[in-house]
């Protein structure tokens, strides 16, 4: 993470200590990755007294995948959340940018595939997640990014433009899952205990 | 000493398990530390949930960072290094400490020193006010680590025996639930102990034999749980504080007898106490026993030396090699001890 950062910079001709601003990708994605980017980002904010800002991995998947498509169409980043479940959200393209019709969540690739089609209008599927999904999105009305197609990769410029469009988050993982200890403490509870 | 050491105050960061906690160290003066504990966000569980641990370090550890710094009245640009715990731990944890460190260090221009937990724990007494040089022979036991080094030099402390099964502070934990005592377990179990008698039950000693200097515990908790089960519920009040008692004793007597006896063997002239079941007044009493029979120093840092802090890491880190800006860019958490027992 940080090599690829001073790669960059190197490259750039840019030293660490000019930078302004950090921009973060909050998630959701893989816990693991997803907390090296942010304390990696939250760190380096630390040391050089600039602010850290969030932005949604999933929205900057998004605008990949809708460059180039007609207003109104649905584009659906998907990322593998494993235990066949993606991390996935759905947006609809406009004039005024990307409507969330479906917040980040971790979800069963059929079960997203059968909200799509509920939702109706034709949509794009993209993102790593694809792969893991098998033939899910094999309906009518859905069309899956190719692997090497372009918007099928979070651009981490797509991050920063996600945060000048003014879809700013706070520099936290955006988990959409619980612990799987968490998860079974709860199930154990007594109904009437159990949060709603 | 090597030349590569680092001289002047340190940052330390540890995040191996459930302690978020950053300090400033300078030579053996402790500048400031501070321990924000996740113990209780634990407790619901009965045990440590290395991702409730990971998401808590993260929410954190800058906050802990900025206290410390804070309260040593220094910049982050005024320290002459970083130092972090990189092993071993709770990879997910560990992770959140050597990202952190190694952004500080980057975005700082500072050089990183990639520390060990254990040699941590061991290099606690080096600091004021004990300030214990070598040689030694160290015990450190917690509810990760059980085990004894000799310490000749603090750059490379020897293993000599560790447990083969559960550490120390582990068995306490899991004595502590099968008498019904909750987690973490330690203190009430040392609690309900002292109203009991240690002879009433004759647990076994796990690997005996003249010599042993390795560990066992796990033999000592299932006849526990036998005992437990032989007596019947509901178990009397003074049931329990016999089981209790008789339980503590026969976790705590090894670790004080084969570290008194390979202290002996070595020939040094002191022994020393970490880990968070250095806390407990038991084993303290019969180390300082056996340490005054046999005419050895005893050296025992405050309980806030004992359990996970970053003090004891920016100690250890005066005695490893410090990585030079930029190279440590690539390094990374490592969840296992080395097979020599200590990355130093
Ligand atoms: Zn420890």
């Amino acid at each position: 993470m940080l090599e690829a950062c001073h790669g960059l910079l190197t490259a750039a001709g840019v030293r660490i200590s000019e930078i302004d601003e950090i921009v973060v990708g909050v998630g959701p994605g893989g816990f693991t990755g997803l907390r090296i980017g942010l304390a990696t980002a939250l760190g380096l904010g630390q040391a050089l007294s600039v602010p850290v800002t969030g932005a949604s991995s999933l929205e900057a998947l998004a605008l990949g995948i809708a460059r180039e498509r007609p207003e109104g169409s649905l584009v659906v980043p998907v990322q593998d959340a494993r235990r066949r479940e993606l991390f996935a959200a759905v947006y609809r393209t406009g004039a005024a940018g990307l409507e969330e019709l479906v917040a980040p969540v971790a979800i069963a690739a059929d079960d997203l595939a059968a909200r799509l089609v509920a939702i109706g209008g034709p949509a794009w599927v993209g993102g790593e997640g694809v792969t893991a999904a098998g033939g899910a999105f094999a309906r009518e009305g859905l069309t899956t990014l190719a692997a090497d197609a372009p918007g099928n990769r979070l651009e981490a410029a797509d991050l920063v433009r996600r945060v000048r469009d003014g879809a700013a988050l706070p520099a936290r993982p955006v988990y959409a899952r619980l612990p799987d200890a968490e998860v079974n403490r709860l199930s154990a509870l007594p109904a009437t205990e159990a949060p709603a | 000493m090597s030349d590569v050491t680092a001289t002047g105050p340190i940052l330390a960061i540890e995040t191996s398990c459930d302690e978020t906690a950053a300090a400033v160290v300078d030579g053996r003066r402790v500048v400031s530390s501070i321990v924000a504990s996740q113990a209780e966000l634990h407790a619901p569980y009965g045990g440590v949930v290395p991702e409730v641990a990971a998401r808590h370090h993260l929410g954190t550890v800058n906050a802990v960072v900025d206290q410390a710094l804070e309260r040593a009245g220094l910049r982050l640009g005024e320290v002459s290094a970083i130092a972090v715990t990189q092993r071993p731990g709770l990879i997910g944890a560990l992770l959140i400490g050597v990202a952190t460190a190694k952004a500080l260090a980057y975005a700082a221009g500072l050089p990183l020193i990639m520390t060990d937990h254990l040699h941590g724990h061991i290099a606690a007494t080096w600091l004021d006010p004990v300030a214990l040089d070598p040689p030694y022979v160290s015990l450190i036991a917690s509810g990760g680590h059980t085990r004894l080094d000799l310490v000749t030099d603090l750059r490379s402390p020897r293993t000599l025996g560790q447990t083969i099964d559960d550490a120390a502070g582990e068995a306490i934990d899991k004595g502590a639930r099968v008498l019904g005592l909750g987690y973490p377990g330690g203190p009430a179990l040392e609690r309900l102990a002292a109203g009991g008698s240690r002879t009433a039950h004759r647990f076994p000693v796990g690997l005996r034999g003249a010599g042993t200097r390795d560990f066992s515990f796990a033999g000592v908790k299932t006849s526990l749980l036998y005992a437990v089960r032989d007596l019947g519920e509901p178990l009397a009040e003074d049931v329990r504080a016999d089981l209790a008692a008789s339980y503590q004793e026969a976790v705590v007597r090894p670790l004080a007898d084969r570290l008194i006896a390979a202290a002996l063997d070595e020939g040094v002239p002191a022994v020393s106490l970490g880990g968070g079941v250095a806390a407990n007044g038991r084993l303290r009493e019969l180390v300082a026993e056996g340490a005054a029979r046999a005419g050895l120093r005893l050296a025992v840092p405050d309980r806030s030396l004992c359990t996970d802090n970053a003090a004891m890491i920016g100690a250890a880190a005066q005695f490893t090699d410090v990585i030079p800006w930029p190279d440590f860019l690539g390094m990374d958490a490592v969840a296992t001890a080395p097979s020599g027992g200590i990355a130093a």
